[in-house]
């Protein structure tokens, strides 16, 4: 039986100690895990734990991010409780696995901590890694700061191991900016995080010898499009009552609340500025700034980034008259992730804001205060001539001439 | 089962081996077992033969190495003696006769519309070795 | 809000005593962060280290800031850093150094006007801990510069952030933050 942990009610971490200690509370059955900047520490505190007799689990020491994720495959499959963590490069040699974890409806949860994607070699965060992801079939959380890793995590688990979901879940979090980010951090006891996850509840466990099931099957033509159109149809109908359930027990159970899209101050906002991770946090604060001047404006933060919330995103942005959708990623040859789905979401709705896309922050690039009021100033500027005022799409805090776009 | 829309299966594409609930599996004979429709017991391929394995028992030493070798579990054995072969799921793959080591072999292979009786009828004598 | 930053060498302890302050502030219901400057630094390399402090909540994750108090944990950096980069008109500067205020400034005419503290941390820490970790002591010259907490108070919360390590290290610690209070000037 694992020793408990007395923790304070508040406890100064970073974003990985967040995480790790969310896992450690979670009583993972199998953690298989293979370390990088700046995920190391979130399985490094994890197996100092476990060393310590505060987790009753297995850690499997691997070779690489690739067996890392395939042996969470395999433990998850088995029938157990399963998670890991990786940033970037790790991530990308997990890819090819991620596709197996959704395909197969393995609830394992990944702490991502976001990072630049080589050439050239760069260990601090952006969100490069985060939306390689996007199309993996897995639900995506986005924590904006230490307190998020945490209280994601407990979440996490609940939604991905509800048996109306079985579904892999991602909770990214900024590399370095969240990851090595000490702050204080809001703490339950390990016995109500344990109990606000729940027992693991096995379904179609590969280890039931009663009932043995057969995974990673070969379906050819006939019938692959319907497996992926079961899976695609779960995530579009299944989880989201699922994660709303879960969000409104967490709220009930700590007073903190999530919601899809974080909502700052949008009702009566002419310009809202979209965003993830710190980011979203930052430009909160210069809102708030912006708000003692007079002038209109709020943040949208993605908190459930797959499944994408659409319809809750255009109704959050159904009143603004312009929206600048940030990017912290380089879109190899079209628009950001963001400003994309966000058109998309918009397109068929009633309102039809002025959308304009920012690529900004790549490689760990500091989003400050006055880029930001920069860009709400965009975003004014496009509200009152009711058209863009710049190009759709502009970087942000590179070095050079100015770099626009469309 | 192919005709099966996207809402009928089991999510993550996961297939099960048996109907019901097993106990004591190892100790079931396959012809016994509740296997179910997805499992491959249940599906004949003997229309694939184009050349058939006949079994001749009177030169079969239960050497078992037929039994090991064939990759489709059609060799069925019982008390470790060779008894016959599955015809349903036997895809005339020859492994059988390629590793049965007596003298004459006690399985050959032959037209797959050839009568049995024929064929034992007919079996080679034992080969002398050249002095 | 206020805002720390360290100049520092990777392996000098400027992020364990960032992290250290943040968890004192922290049990006085205050919101804190601490953070450094990373990248693929190894030990000896230049490197910055950053503590925000508020009464509310803080949403700021802009690694961008203008310190109040810049924090010199390492003698040589004074002329090899930017460290005035940012300052406000107000900043104030706790500088480690065998010399004297006076010869600091001299060493450094940038530092000529602003207010400046000088304490020798790497003497106390290789005379109290046995190396040449400075970040315990400085913390000790914050708490005089800064009035933040009353010494005999710090002191008692960093026993409890330092309560891992064994008991001869922690005295050792205690013992550097006082002399620093008292030396610093």
């Amino acid at each position: 039986m694992a020793d408990k942990m007395d923790l304070l009610d508040v406890e100064v971490w970073d974003g990985n100690m967040a995480a790790s200690q969310a896992m450690r509370q979670a009583q993972i059955d199998v953690v298989a895990a293979y370390p990088i900047t700046p995920s190391t520490p979130v399985v490094e505190n994890y197996a100092g734990f476990l060393a310590n007799g505060y987790i009753d689990g297995e850690f499997v020491m691997v070779e690489s991010e690739h067996a890392a994720m395939s042996g969470c495959i395999g433990a998850a499959a088995a029938g157990g409780r399963v998670a890991t963590a990786t940033s970037s490069q790790g991530f990308d040699l997990m890819v090819e696995t991620l596709y197996q974890a959704s395909g197969m409806r393995l609830p394992i949860i990944l702490n991502v901590v976001n990072r630049a994607l080589a050439a050239p070699l760069n260990v601090n965060g952006d969100h490069s890694d985060m939306y390689l992801g996007r199309d993996s079939g897995w639900i995506q959380f986005n924590a904006y700061n230490a307190q998020d890793a945490y209280d994601l995590n407990l979440i996490a688990f609940r939604v991905a191991e509800d048996h109306k979901v079985r579904l892999p879940a991602m909770i990214h979090q900024d590399g370095f900016m969240t990851s090595h980010t000490a702050e204080g951090v809001l703490t339950l006891s390990d016995d109500d995080a344990y109990n606000f996850i729940g027992d693991y509840k096995p379904m179609n466990a590969m280890l039931d010898f009663e009932k043995p099931a057969t995974y990673g099957v070969q379906t050819e033509e006939d019938w692959h499009f319907e497996h992926k159109a079961r899976q695609h149809n779960d995530l579009m109908t299944k989880v989201n009552p699922v994660i709303q359930e879960v969000f409104d027990a967490f709220e009930k159970e700590t007073g903190r609340k999530f919601d899809f899209v974080t909502n700052h101050n949008l009702d009566d906002a002419d310009v809202a500025i979209v965003a993830m991770g710190t980011t979203v946090d930052t430009a909160m604060l210069v809102a708030d700034q912006l708000r003692e001047e007079g002038k209109k404006v709020g943040v949208l933060g993605l908190r459930v980034i797959r499944p994408f919330p659409f319809e809750k995103l255009a109704a959050a942005l159904s009143n603004v008259k312009a929206v600048c959708c940030m990017d912290r990623s380089a879109p190899g040859g079209t628009v950001g992730m963001l400003y994309n789905e966000i058109c998309g979401a918009m397109y068929n709705s009633a309102n039809h804001p002025v959308i304009t896309g920012y690529v900004y922050g790549l490689g760990g690039r500091d989003m400050t205060v006055e880029y930001l009021k920069g860009i709400f100033a965009d975003g004014e500027a496009n509200a009152a001539a009711g058209k863009p005022t710049t190009p759709l799409q502009q970087f942000i805090g590179v070095r050079g001439p100015k770099l626009n776009f469309l | 089962m192919a005709n099966k829309g996207w809402d009928e299966f089991d999510a993550g594409a996961i297939l099960f081996s048996f109907n019901d609930k097993v106990d004591n599996i190892a100790t079931t004979l396959a012809e016994d077992r509740p296997y179910s429709p997805s499992n491959s017991f249940t599906a004949s391929v003997g229309d694939w033969r184009i050349e058939k394995p006949i079994f001749n028992k009177d030169y079969c030493i239960d050497c078992q190495f037929c039994w090991i070798y064939c990759p489709d579990v059609s060799i069925i054995a019982r008390d470790k003696k060779m008894i016959g072969i599955d015809f349903d799921h036997c895809k005339g793959c020859g492994i059988c006769v390629e590793v049965c080591p007596t003298n004459p072999k006690s399985l050959l292979m032959f037209d797959e519309h050839k009568d049995d009786d024929e064929c034992l009828a007919g079996w080679p004598e034992k080969d002398e070795k050249e002095k | 809000m206020f805002e720390i930053r360290w100049h520092s060498r990777a392996g000098q302890g400027a992020v364990t005593g960032a992290k250290g302050l943040a968890e004192v502030v922290s049990t006085t219901g205050k919101h804190v962060q601490a953070f450094a400057f990373y990248g693929s630094a190894k030990r000896g390399a230049a490197m910055t280290a950053y503590n925000r402090v508020s009464d509310k909540r803080i949403i700021n994750h802009e690694k961008f800031m203008s310190p109040e108090y810049i924090l010199i944990i390492d003698p040589a950096l004074i002329h090899t850093a930017d460290f005035t980069a940012h300052e406000k008109e107000n900043t104030k500067y706790i500088i480690t150094s065998h010399l004297n205020k006076e010869d600091v400034i001299k060493s450094q005419p940038k530092l000529e006007g602003k207010e400046v503290y000088v304490v020798d941390c790497m003497s106390i820490a290789m005379d109290t801990i046995g190396r040449a970790i400075p970040n315990t002591p400085m913390l000790g010259a914050l708490m005089k510069i800064s009035g933040m907490y009353e010494i005999d108070f710090f002191k008692e919360s960093m026993i409890n952030v330092l309560r891992k390590f064994p008991q001869k290290i922690i005295d050792a610690n205690i013992d550097a933050i006082q002399r620093a209070y008292d030396q610093v000037n």
